[in-house]
Formats: C-alpha cells, sequence, structure tokens
C-alpha cells in the first residue's frame, strides 16, 4: 500500500509514517499545499491521508483536485478541526473517511487498510492469520472452515486485531475503537476484558488457537509466533 | 412609573407645599403693610389734628366722624397708643371692627386726649382674595406641568427613546451591523449615545475575541494531543519494554485521554453556546431514547444494573439531533457511572417530561452546584464534571426546565419538554 500523508505538524507526521513504515507499508510525507500537490502530480498512491488545515491552502481544495484527476485515490481526512461541517463537507466532496485528532495510530491504520481494501482490493475482501480468517463483506469469522458465532462487538474486536497484527493495543485503543464517543473509557475497561474473554473462548472452543496475549495489564497483542 | 409623570408628580407636589407656605407668608406681609398704612394714616392724621387744635384751641369735647377730641384739665406727659376695637359703621350700621388710635397731645401747654377710629381691612377678607388668586395660580401652573410634560416625553425624550429601541435590537454575536442611534442636539444624548455605540462595539469585539480565544484554545490543544498520543503509542510498539515502563506509558496515556475528553468537552461546551448546533429536526424522542439506550446496554449490563424503562411511543421534539444525542447521551452515562452495582435505573418518558431515577450514594456536593463545570459528588473520581454542564447548557438553549431530586438514595434528573 502507498500513502502520502500531508501533515503540517512534522512530530505527528513522523509518528504516522513510522507505523505505517513498520506496517509493510510505503508512506510519503508532505508538508504543505504546494508540497504535496507536486507529489501527487508526480508519483502514484493508493491513499491520501490529509489534514484540512495546511499552512498554504485548504485541504479540501486539494481533496478536490484529487477527486477531479485521481478519482481511484482513497483519501482519509484528518483534522483537529472538530467542526461538523467540516466534517460533511469533506464527505461530500468525497473523503472515504473522517478521523478527528487525536486520534490512536492503529486506529488510522485500521481506517486507512478498510479504505484500501474497499477501494483497491477487487474480489475476495478478507483477513487471516493463520486458521483463522474473516470475511469483512459478510462479516463471517472461520476458524478451521467452521462458521463462529460472533456478535458485532467480538467481530470488530477481531477485526481490529487482525488489521494490527504485531502491535500492542492498549484497552483505551480498543474501548474508543469499539464505543467511539458514548463511553466513559475509565468504565469500559472491564468491558474489553469481557469481550476479549469471550472471543477468546469461542475461538479456542471452535479449535483454534489462542493468540491473544495480554500485556502486562495495559493492553493485549497478537502472539508473534 | 414613567420618568415624566414621576418628575410631574413631585413638582406638583412640591409647588403644592410652596404654595401653601407663600400663602401663609404672603398673608402675613399683606397684613403688616396694611397695618402699617393704617397707623401711618392715623399718624398724619393725628399731625393735622394736632395742628388744628393749635389754631382752634378747643375748651370742649369735640365729636367729629370718627375723632374725639377732649380737652385735660391736668397736663401730662405725651402718649400714643393704638388698640383694636369694635366701632358702629355709619353706613353700613353695624358693628366692625376698627383701629383706634389714642393718644395724649400737648398743645400750647395744655394737654388733650385725641381719639380716632379707622375701619380695618378684614383678615378674612384678605385671605379669601388670596386663597382665590393661589387656587387659580395653582390651577394654571398644574395644566403648564401637564403640558410642558407632554412635550418633554414626546418631542424631547424621542432621542433617548430611540436609543432605548436600538439597543433592544443588539446582539452580541451579530458582528456584521452596527446600531445605528438616533442624531440629536441634546448633550446628555449625545454623550449617552457615543457611549452606547463605544460599549457596544467593545463588547462585540471582546466576545469576538473570547469566542476566538476558546475556539482556537481547545482547538490548538487537539493537535499536540495528537502528537503526544503518537509518540505514546511508537514507545509502546517497541518490543524490548519491561513492564514498569510499559506502565508508565500507558498511565501517561490515560492522562493524555482525559486531556482529550477535557478540551473536547470544552469545545462542546463553547460551540453550544456559539450557537452552532442550529438546525431545527422534528425528531423521534421515544425512539432516540430508546435507541441510546441500546447503546448503553452492554455497560448497563456489565455493572448488573436493572433497567426499568416507561417510554411513551411517538413522543417528538424539535432539536438538533446532535445536541440531542449529547443530551442522552450525558443524562444515562451519568445515571450509570453514579450508580452501584447491582442497582437500578428507571427511565420514563410522557409528553411533557423525561426522567431518570438511578440508585446510587448521596451527594457529597450541594445539588445547585450540580451543574456547574468542574463540580463533581467525589472529587478524586475519574469523570469530568462536564456532562451535567453540558446538559444545562443544551437544556439553557432550548429553554428546558432540568431539575434534579433526590430522596432515599434515588436521585432523580428530570428534563421538561418543549413542544
Amino acid at each position: 500500500m502507498k500513502l502520502l500523508l500531508v501533515e503540517d505538524q512534522v512530530e505527528l507526521a513522523s509518528s504516522i509514517q513510522n507505523y505505517f513504515l513498520k506496517e509493510g507499508d510505503v508512506c510519503e510525507y508532505a508538508n504543505s499545499f504546494s508540497a504535496a500537490s507536486q507529489k501527487l502530480h508526480g508519483y502514484q498512491y493508493d491513499i491520501l491521508i490529509l489534514d484540512i488545515m495546511l499552512p498554504d491552502g485548504n485541504g479540501l481544495e486539494l481533496l478536490e483536485a484529487v477527486k477531479q484527476n485521481w478519482p481511484q485515490m482513497g483519501v482519509i481526512i484528518i483534522s483537529a478541526k472538530n467542526a461538523l461541517d467540516d466534517k460533511l463537507k469533506g464527505l461530500d466532496l468525497g473523503a472515504d473517511d473522517y478521523l478527528p485528532k487525536p486520534f490512536h495510530l492503529a486506529e488510522l491504520n485500521a481506517r486507512t487498510k478498510a479504505v484500501f481494501r474497499r477501494r483497491l482490493q477487487k474480489g475476495e475482501n478478507s483477513l487471516s492469520l493463520n486458521e483463522i480468517k474473516i470475511n469483512l463483506d459478510t462479516h463471517e469469522v472461520l476458524v478451521y472452515d467452521q462458521l463462529l458465532d460472533l456478535t458485532r462487538k467480538e467481530f470488530e474486536l477481531l477485526h481490529y486485531f487482525l488489521v494490527n497484527q504485531r502491535r500492542l493495543l492498549t484497552k483505551q485503543a480498543i474501548a474508543e475503537h469499539l464505543w467511539g464517543d458514548y463511553m466513559d473509557t475509565a468504565d469500559s475497561f472491564d468491558f474489553v476484558y469481557q469481550h476479549i474473554k469471550n472471543l477468546r473462548k469461542k475461538i479456542v472452543k471452535a479449535g483454534g488457537n489462542d493468540y491473544l496475549e495480554t500485556v502486562y495489564g495495559v493492553g493485549y497483542k497478537i502472539k508473534s509466533s | 412609573m414613567n420618568l415624566i409623570i414621576r418628575v410631574t408628580l413631585l413638582f406638583v407636589f412640591v409647588s403644592l407645599i410652596v404654595f401653601l407656605i407663600g400663602g401663609v407668608i404672603s398673608f402675613r406681609v399683606m397684613m403688616r403693610e396694611v397695618n402699617n398704612e393704617q397707623r401711618h394714616f392715623l399718624n398724619e392724621r393725628l399731625d393735622r389734628v394736632t395742628r388744628m387744635i393749635e389754631r382752634r384751641k378747643p375748651e370742649d369735647t369735640l365729636r367729629m366722624n370718627k375723632l374725639v377730641i377732649v380737652p385735660l384739665n391736668d397736663l401730662m406727659n405725651e402718649r400714643k397708643s393704638f388698640r383694636d376695637t369694635l366701632v358702629i359703621h355709619t353706613q353700613l350700621e353695624r358693628l366692625e371692627p376698627h383701629l383706634k388710635l389714642d393718644a395724649i397731645k400737648n398743645v400750647a401747654g395744655r394737654s388733650y386726649q385725641v381719639v380716632m377710629y379707622d375701619v380695618i381691612i378684614e383678615p378674612d377678607d384678605i385671605r379669601d382674595g388670596l386663597e382665590e388668586s393661589l387656587v387659580k395660580m395653582y390651577l394654571i401652573l398644574l395644566g403648564a406641568v401637564i403640558v410642558v410634560g407632554f412635550i418633554v416625553s414626546t418631542y424631547m425624550l424621542r432621542p433617548f427613546n430611540q436609543t432605548l429601541q436600538a439597543i433592544k435590537k443588539f446582539s452580541i454575536k451579530d458582528q456584521e451591523s452596527k446600531i445605528l442611534f438616533p442624531k440629536t442636539g441634546i448633550a446628555e444624548f449625545k454623550r449617552l449615545n457615543l457611549f452606547l455605540e463605544e460599549m457596544t462595539e467593545k463588547v462585540k469585539s471582546d466576545y469576538q475575541s473570547l469566542k476566538e480565544f476558546s475556539e482556537n484554545a481547545s482547538h490548538e490543544l487537539q493537535t499536540p494531543i495528537a502528537i503526544i498520543q503518537g509518540k505514546l503509542e511508537v514507545l509502546l510498539d517497541l518490543n524490548k519494554l519491561d513492564e514498569d515502563q510499559v506502565n508508565q506509558i500507558s498511565s501517561a496515556q490515560h492522562t493524555l485521554n482525559r486531556l482529550k475528553n477535557l478540551s473536547t468537552s470544552l469545545s462542546i461546551l463553547t460551540r453550544i453556546e456559539n450557537k452552532e448546533f442550529d438546525k431545527v429536526l422534528a425528531l423521534d424522542f421515544s425512539s432516540e431514547v430508546e435507541k441510546m439506550l441500546g447503546e448503553f446496554k452492554e455497560l448497563i449490563e456489565l455493572k448488573s444494573i436493572t433497567l426499568t424503562t416507561e417510554i411513551e411511543p411517538g413522543i417528538s421534539v424539535e432539536m438538533d439531533d446532535v445536541l440531542c444525542e449529547l443530551l442522552l447521551t450525558n443524562l444515562i452515562n451519568n445515571a450509570i457511572r453514579h450508580n452501584w452495582e447491582n442497582g437500578t435505573i428507571h427511565i420514563s418518558l410522557t409528553n411533557d417530561e423525561l426522567e431518570i431515577t438511578n440508585s446510587g450514594p448521596d451527594l457529597e456536593i450541594d445539588p445547585e452546584e450540580l451543574f456547574h463545570r468542574f463540580k463533581k459528588s467525589n472529587q478524586s473520581s475519574a469523570s469530568l464534571g462536564l456532562g451535567l454542564a453540558i446538559v444545562q447548557k443544551i437544556c439553557d438553549l432550548y429553554a428546558c426546565r432540568l431539575e434534579y431530586s433526590q430522596s432515599d438514595k434515588q436521585h432523580s434528573m428530570k428534563v421538561g419538554l418543549n413542544h
């Protein structure tokens, strides 16, 4: 996956870049409207991660240009401007997703992968981890080809883990991914634990391996065996 | 009461007192002048009579009109005294008050008693005349005051009333239009208008900069928070961390998360105040409540809370959908957070109000303060103390009633619905 990150905050950009590079993606970086235009004209990208507030222009104009010239490119808007109309305008102009700052990198990763799959991966839309296979269109999970009966939240949880393999996902990031703004994160940690427990139980019962590893009580990750 | 009416009444009252005192003074002065004049007249007459005595040297008592001259046998000291007395009035033929001059005059070595009368102008007559003229003058004054009051209130106070009308239309949020104050030639109103003009402009610009500040503050915070959050996540992903290091990072993340929620909540409060949520949608409130309870279902179950509902279907409200969601989220979150394990929540929705009752420990703060920012019953709790402030703001915006009551460890939050 080839990404162009347009973000004027160097510090944030380097963290994001670092994250995607570790995922094995190509992530290039432009810190201004003009630099971004140049890169867009010079190279081919799959996904554009776009900050609306740029020092030398409005990111929404860049979005318009992208939609005209490179309609196959996926666009995710990241903005500190938590204004609803910006979100709506962005989505109206054809952005695929909108993520308000601050966000968890794992969340950005999951959303980017989702956009990438939706837009560019024709054919089978699925993720897998050895014997576990999830179908993102039908929301089915198979363990050794045996259908697993998961709740919606358990499916989302498993999906989040599979997108962010090899990553430590904190309870907080998981809670925010599953419940968004509704939940007070402090309350929801027990909750994350419950869901993980149920998910493990269901996978093991179907004969799968328990890949979920607890890391020092802070979060979970998929075992790198 | 109208200023002009008040001033007029005061003036009428004061002038009444002035007229009364003035009347008494006039009466006294007039009486004194009349008296003096009369004595003066009698004195002059006495002089004439003295000269007549010098010429005629009467031997017998002489009686003329209102004049008696009695030659005395002994020589006496000269004296003179005035007295009031009643004398038959020759024309009117009745007793009338007279002033009597009783004098002893020595002329050519002989003493004469001279007695003279003069009819007095009666105090009653003077008083009657005075009263009549004063009452007439007072009535004229009254009429004049009313006419002047009318003129002042309609013509001279017109610019003042126009200024009032102009201020009424003033809105702190209306940045474009300037208040137009009427032109006036009256210095005080000119100053008032000038002052109001400066003040409203100042208030507007202050409000604008305050608004921009709070917008910017909560917005500008998001980027550094995003940077720190990113850095911490990258740090967590290093595979060589020990447990202590991971815990330190995780606790930093927790705190950062609080900061994030804080800035989001403050920004929501600001945006509600700025009336940025101004959509007016007819929402099915009943189903919104049901939907929101669905979102919280897991959390309620996790705390083993028993939820009972009495929701009348099809109740509609007109409000912004985002605010509706914020209102319900905060209320329900509140009822869950300040509840016990195995506690209860009861939600009832009627056409008039939404009532959420939950079990929970007694409040440690004054219920009045419950809706203030950063007030929480338990200061050490993880909550920010902004949820109910947001609820309050939303209710203020829609002019809804918001009441809290507690009895026997049951807390009830009531939101009145306007249709």
